[in-house]
């Protein structure tokens, strides 16, 4: 077990489109400080931002815990929405439930998922209809991808 | 590691503290302590935003002197299309480029082809391109260092061409060192820039190559000397047959009419380093990738708003429109001239550009999280208020000097009274 360095809980308001990338753009500035390669700070931004989209478009609330180790750059998402009722299908790319309103600020392409996925080493998801989606990346910190 | 050269210095007699340059810097690389300014090359992106700033003339761009030229034997002025448009509507082109002969060039470069050339090479390095998308622009010496600097990971996303500067200048070596029976390097190829960021890309370009420029002089040094040639109106139109043929030339320089062959919803012109900045954070986070080429100028209003120019910016650009209207727009021996040099040179760059390596590192990962998070610490004994009296430009980037043992806490004037009585004598007049 690798030792866990670091450890930051956000908060995410569902909904609230003002504020979303905000996190991400915290989490970009604590792990480029932190002398974290070039790559894997861009595949930690790429699905923590997605996450909080995610949560933000989606459900009433979420946590994002970013949790860094001697290894790896970990992202743990946890959210109280309406959940997934068939992840294999979301993970599709292009997939998307997003309302057209959501597609006409920009969001809701059906990539959101897929490109966590792609850009994680690491990928789990796990979701309840009714009470809501928990997902965890791993980015190991010595892989080139 | 090379010592980087910058293309600015702060003069430390004439710097009186008032930091301005300090709450300017985009990188957060000037620190004041003592009431002296001082700069982090490392962190240094050539922007000159403190240059423009600075109330005691501290700051002076690194350009050369007309003396340095003299060991020359022929003199070729490539100039930046933002010097046709520091002078008056009526000044044409044709009679700059006199007054620039009437200085001491013995040739004022045909830019236009060259220009015409990299909108070329850059639409079809778009077109061929597999990815990652937006691509950017890599002419602005200030948006490639601020990528290496603060965006390492979108250095593969810098287009890799070369400047039409640089192409310019290889050109004009290899046909006048041929038509004269000069060497190269006996032949001078000078830039004369908008700004101190294109001197340094000349002193040190950012992939590490040497330019093939020998230097720069700024617009506004020579400003006083062509306007007083133009103004004794001992510049004759007679005498100025077929010179810039083309009004490709104003295009550059300017945003939006750079690559007029990309179709306007997948290319993005931008300037400003602010927007720039808010638009490189957002592609970090993977956003913009339906777009295919970002033009981006650090300069408001783009090289025209360069500051190294002198004229106010919405004058020159209302000359530039006067200008543009004025040129005919197709000129077949101009167009003739693109299609030979394009089927004939390579216009890629001739290295790639990396990301900067900064100082300091070589610290495990552990100890720079412990680093970050003693600088956590020290922030919440701080006001929060950017003072700047400290030294540093934020109390964050303070608690972070603290934390690596580059400065004491209570350099905070809220922290130590003494602090109030040290400075007030340093700055009393």
């Amino acid at each position: 077990m690798a030792n866990e360095l670091l450890r930051e809980a956000y908060e995410i308001q569902g909904g609230n489109f003002d504020k979303a990338g905000e996190i991400s753009s915290e989490i970009k500035v604590i792990l480029k400080d932190l002398g974290i390669s070039a790559s894997n700070v861009r595949r930690s931004v790429i699905v923590s931002f997605e996450a909080e989209m995610n949560v933000v478009m989606y459900a009433e609330r979420g946590t994002l815990t970013l949790i860094l180790t001697d290894e790896d750059v970990c992202l743990e998402v946890v959210d109280q929405g309406p959940g997934i009722p068939d992840i294999e299908l979301a993970l599709k790319p292009g997939y998307s439930t997003a309302s057209d309103e959501m597609r006409l600020m920009g969001f809701g392409f059906g990539m959101g998922l897929p490109n966590m996925k792609k850009n994680s080493d690491e990928f789990l998801i796990e979701s309840q209809v009714g009470k809501g989606t928990s997902v965890f990346a791993r980015i190991r910190l010595n892989s080139n991808g | 590691m090379v010592e980087l050269t910058h293309g600015f210095k702060i003069d430390g007699d004439k710097c009186r503290g008032r930091m301005r340059c300090l709450r300017s810097c985009p990188t957060r690389a000037i620190r004041v302590v003592d009431g002296k300014a001082s700069l982090n090359p490392d962190l240094c992106i050539d922007c000159g935003s403190c240059l423009q700033l600075c109330p005691s003339g501290a700051i002076s761009a690194t350009t050369i002197t007309f003396a340095e030229l003299d060991k020359f034997k022929f003199k070729v002025a490539v100039a930046s299309p933002a010097l046709f448009t520091q002078f008056g509507p009526n000044d044409t082109p044709a009679q700059v480029a006199q007054a620039l002969l009437e200085l001491g060039f013995d040739a004022v470069w045909e830019y236009a082809v060259d220009i015409a050339l990299i909108e070329r090479a850059i639409t079809d390095r778009v077109k061929s391109w597999p990815g990652p998308f937006p691509l950017i622009s890599s002419s602005c010496p200030v948006v490639v260092r601020l990528i290496q600097v603060s965006y390492p990971s979108m250095v593969e996303q810098l287009i890799p061409i070369d400047a039409p500067r640089e192409i310019a200048g290889r050109e004009l070596k290899r046909k006048y060192s041929q038509e004269l029976g000069l060497k190269p390097d006996e032949i001078a190829a000078i830039y004369i820039a908008p700004c101190q960021a294109k001197t340094i890309s000349i002193l040190q370009p950012a992939e590490g190559v040497d330019s093939h420029l020998d230097g720069s002089v700024g617009i506004s040094q020579i400003y006083n000397d062509i306007l007083s040639k133009l103004r004794k109106g001992s510049i004759k139109v007679e005498s100025l047959k077929g010179f810039l043929g083309s009004g490709e030339l104003f295009h550059w320089g300017v945003p939006e009419g750079e690559f007029p062959n990309l179709s306007q919803e997948h290319y993005l012109p931008l300037t400003g380093l602010t927007d720039i900045i808010k638009v490189f954070d957002d592609i970090e986070k993977g956003k913009f990738g339906n777009i295919e080429f970002l033009e981006c100028h650090a300069c408001q209003g783009g090289c025209t708003g360069g500051n190294l120019t002198v004229a106010n910016l919405y004058a020159a650009r209302a000359t530039n429109l006067h200008l543009i209207a004025k040129i005919p727009k197709s000129d077949p021996v101009f167009e003739k001239e693109v299609e030979r040099r394009y089927a004939m040179e390579d216009f890629s760059l001739r290295r790639p550009i990396r990301p900067r390596i900064i100082k300091e590192e070589g610290l495990e990962l552990r100890d720079r999280v412990t680093r970050r998070k003693r600088a956590d610490e020290f922030l919440k004994a701080l006001p929060l208020l950017d003072c700047g009296l400290c030294g540093a430009p934020t109390c964050r980037s303070h608690a972070e000097d603290v934390s690596a043992n580059r400065a004491e806490l209570r350099d905070c004037v809220f922290l130590d009274r003494e602090r109030i009585e040290s400075l007030r004598i340093i700055y009393r007049k």
